[in-house]
């Protein structure tokens, strides 16, 4: 699949899918979108760079390090790294439904501010689903690449 | 519009779930330091245990105890919101899965077995137990199934854990049948939702029993009911769909094994009892199923239930107990010995759901109870000594050993006594369970049930006796002499023998909690009443009058 056609290809829709995915991901606890799909739509934009360059691209292309060719898939740095992504994002999901139980309201409950007079966009709504959001963000991105890195190298 | 009020005892339902996923996330971010999992691990589990404790003495046990409270996730009200309840049923079995979670997590410490997937071991433990916790706390039907999902996701990699070929066949198998039976779920809990427009269990009970006020034809209830104990049986492991149950107890860790024999198959039971009882009780479908013999009690879709269940307990009580007998290692005979067991925890069951009289399903359902209560400390405890037998010995097949009673005589007192158990000798607590599921088929006056499970009972003898002769007994193998087993693990299955003496010995208290939760789980009026589902006009009514959300 590393052909010159998916390689451009890649280059031009990347950055857009990681566009669209952070934007679903921003604007989804009012609209259709949320953590779950940003992340979905995020993974996706790794496995077309990961189709179009190999899997040591990313290590060896971006961050710049050395990849031993022999290695253990799942002991691979990247891979760690998605595992403490879904660790770390499981914990944020976690601490922001206990968070409510400091305030005395049930587990889980979510509240908004409404900011007047933000430049640009006038008035924005931060919700504090989004604390939740980004856990299962974290968790999502973190789980389905760690399966598709250690299966993609099986 | 106002939130519930939350009162101490309400923060109480939902603690036994926070202490679970605050374990599952610590032992998450320790993945490197395994001691300090560990260290997390038993004390959540200790944790875990008290909060039980807590749930039965202030809301079910104690003198002035309210006997049900409930807990509004997210402060939304019920039905719009997912309530957690937690009544006697759910207390009593929370308990069950307290003590053997608390006996298999010590046990986990002591022997872990894998190599890479060794760090995931207890996040992957404590998933399973949040899981069985949401599915015995939630009074919501979609909320049921996503917790059954958060079970199964753990079940699955405990399946495959070992990571051989055997293995991985065994967890291709479940799995599969899983996965049919969530579609399954997923239909059966879509068609609910289609016909009564509802899946809060308390609003559902609430509809179901006037039909009429709120527009609802309810008969297709009764064949969605249908879809749904399939799953459930397919997760208590009832015949026909029994046949996953001995090739995933072999493939998982024995002390993952333990909790799904003594826990997630007492899901299904708890998901059948709660639905049969507390949501499907009242409804009036109109439809009346006459069967020979059997007195049918008015017409709600319980008699169906019952004409099913009484089918399946009898094959399981029937298929669990000869192929028990044949099989020619120790976890064989236990795999084989819970589908039996599952069988006599569903004859009571069934009883229940076509029994006329009030007072002989309540009888039913304690029966039902106790004996759950003895197959989970049981058989336990007989999962839990197969992990110290293959630690010690590296083997569990009959044909290699021999004289273990002579190699660790308190190992072999334990086996012993949760043995006799099984088959319910007094003054044990299986006396109590078979007595009651006896008593209560005798009251019924089901003879052909009567002698289903005295051949079951004899069947019971047969295998537990052969299990005992062919490794306890004779003449030791080399495997066996120079086996060392670990005292700690000794002392744990120890304590669930002493466990399982002390339930028969002071059977009284016990008796009086299995009562309070046959009493919840046949009082839809007090459950529907402790969850208040409102009306969706009422709740704009009271925003549009400056309500705070």
């Amino acid at each position: 699949m590393t052909t010159v056609i998916m390689r451009t290809t890649a280059r031009a829709i990347v950055p857009i899918v990681l566009v669209v995915s952070i934007s679903l991901f921003i604007e989804g606890h009012n609209l259709p979108g949320g953590g779950f799909i940003g992340g979905v739509l995020t993974t996706t934009a790794f496995a077309i760079i990961y189709m179009g360059f190999g899997l040591d691209f990313l290590e060896r292309g971006i961050l710049g390090r050395d990849v031993d060719p022999g290695k253990e898939p799942s002991r691979d740095r990247v891979v760690v790294a998605y595992r403490r992504l879904f660790a770390y994002g499981f914990a944020i999901a976690v601490v922001s439904g206990l968070a409510p139980l400091a305030f005395g309201q049930p587990f889980l409950t979510q509240t908004f501010v409404m900011l007047e007079g933000v430049p640009i966009y006038d008035h924005l709504e931060v919700a504090s689903a989004i604390a939740f959001d980004f856990g299962v963000y974290c968790v999502v991105v973190g789980g389905l690449l760690t399966i598709l890195s250690v299966v993609g190298a099986e | 519009m106002t939130a519930t009020p939350v009162g101490t005892d309400s923060q109480l339902v939902i603690a036994p779930m926070l202490i679970v996923l605050a374990a599952a996330t610590g032992t998450l971010l320790l993945g490197r330091y395994p001691r300090a999992r560990a260290a997390v691990s038993l004390t959540s589990g200790i944790a875990y245990a008290l909060a039980v404790a807590a749930i039965d003495w202030y809301i079910v046990l104690a003198p002035d105890a309210p006997g049900i409270a409930t807990y509004q996730v997210g402060g939304w009200p019920a039905p719009f919101g997912i309530t957690l309840v937690a009544d006697g049923l759910s207390a009593f079995m929370l308990t069950m899965v307290a003590i053997l979670g608390v006996a298999s997590l010590v046990f986990s410490t002591r022997h872990l077995p894998g190599g890479e997937g060794r760090s995931y071991y207890f996040p992957l433990f404590h998933f399973l137990a949040l899981g069985v916790t949401g599915a015995f706390l939630t009074g919501d039907l979609f909320n049921l199934f996503v917790w059954f999902e958060v079970m199964l996701m753990a079940s699955y990699v405990f399946v495959a854990y070992s990571g051989g070929p055997q293995h991985t066949r065994a967890a291709f198998w479940y799995v599969t049948l899983n996965l049919v039976g969530s579609a399954v779920f997923l239909l059966g809990v879509g068609g609910i939702y289609a016909t009564t427009g509802t899946l809060n269990m308390a609003d559902l009970a609430q509809r179901l029993a006037e039909p009429a006020a709120y527009g609802l034809e309810p008969v297709p209830v009764v064949g969605l009911f249908g879809l749904l104990l399939s799953v459930f049986a397919l997760k208590a492991g009832l015949v026909p769909f029994q046949f996953w149950i001995p090739t995933a107890y072999r493939a998982a860790p024995p002390q993952v094994t333990a909790l799904l024999a003594g826990a997630t198959k007492k899901v299904g039971i708890y998901a059948i009892i709660r639905l049969s009882f507390t949501v499907f009780a009242g409804a009036e479908v109109g439809v009346e199923l006459a069967l020979p013999g059997m007195p049918i009690a008015g017409d709600s879709p319980l008699p169906f239930v019952g004409a099913a269940l009484f089918v399946m307990a009898t094959a399981s009580i029937l298929v669990g107990g000869i192929g028990a007998v044949g099989r020619d290692s120790l976890e064989g005979v236990f795999a084989y010995s819970s589908i039996g067991q599952v069988g006599f925890i569903a004859m009571p069951v069934a009883i229940a759901t076509t029994a006329a009289a009030p007072g002989l399903r309540k009888l039913a359902i304690v029966a039902a109870l106790v004996y759950a209560l003895n197959h989970t400390l049981a058989k336990g405890l007989l999962f839990l000594s197969i992990g110290t037998i293959r630690a010690a010995t590296g083997t569990s097949r009959f044909a290699d050993l021999g004289g273990l009673a002579k190699r660790s005589p308190p190992l072999a007192i334990a086996v012993f006594t949760a043995s006799l158990a099984l088959v319910g000798i007094p003054p044990l607590s299986g006396f109590f369970g078979k007595f009651l599921v006896f008593d209560a088929a005798a009251r019924a006056r089901a003879g052909p049930v009567l002698v289903v499970l005295l051949v079951g009972s004899l069947l019971t003898i047969a295998y537990t006796t052969r299990a005992w002769n062919r490794s306890f007994w004779g003449a030791q193998t080399d495997a066996v002499e120079t086996a060392t087993v670990d005292p700690v693990q000794v002392a744990v299955l120890a304590v669930l023998a002493a466990t399982i003496v002390a339930v028969g010995v002071g059977f009284e208290p016990v008796y009086e909690f299995a009562e309070l939760a046959a009493d919840a789980a046949v009082d839809t009026e007090g459950y529907v009443d402790a969850v208040a589902p409102q009306e969706a006009s009422d709740l704009l009514d009271s925003s549009a009058n400056g309500g705070d959300h």
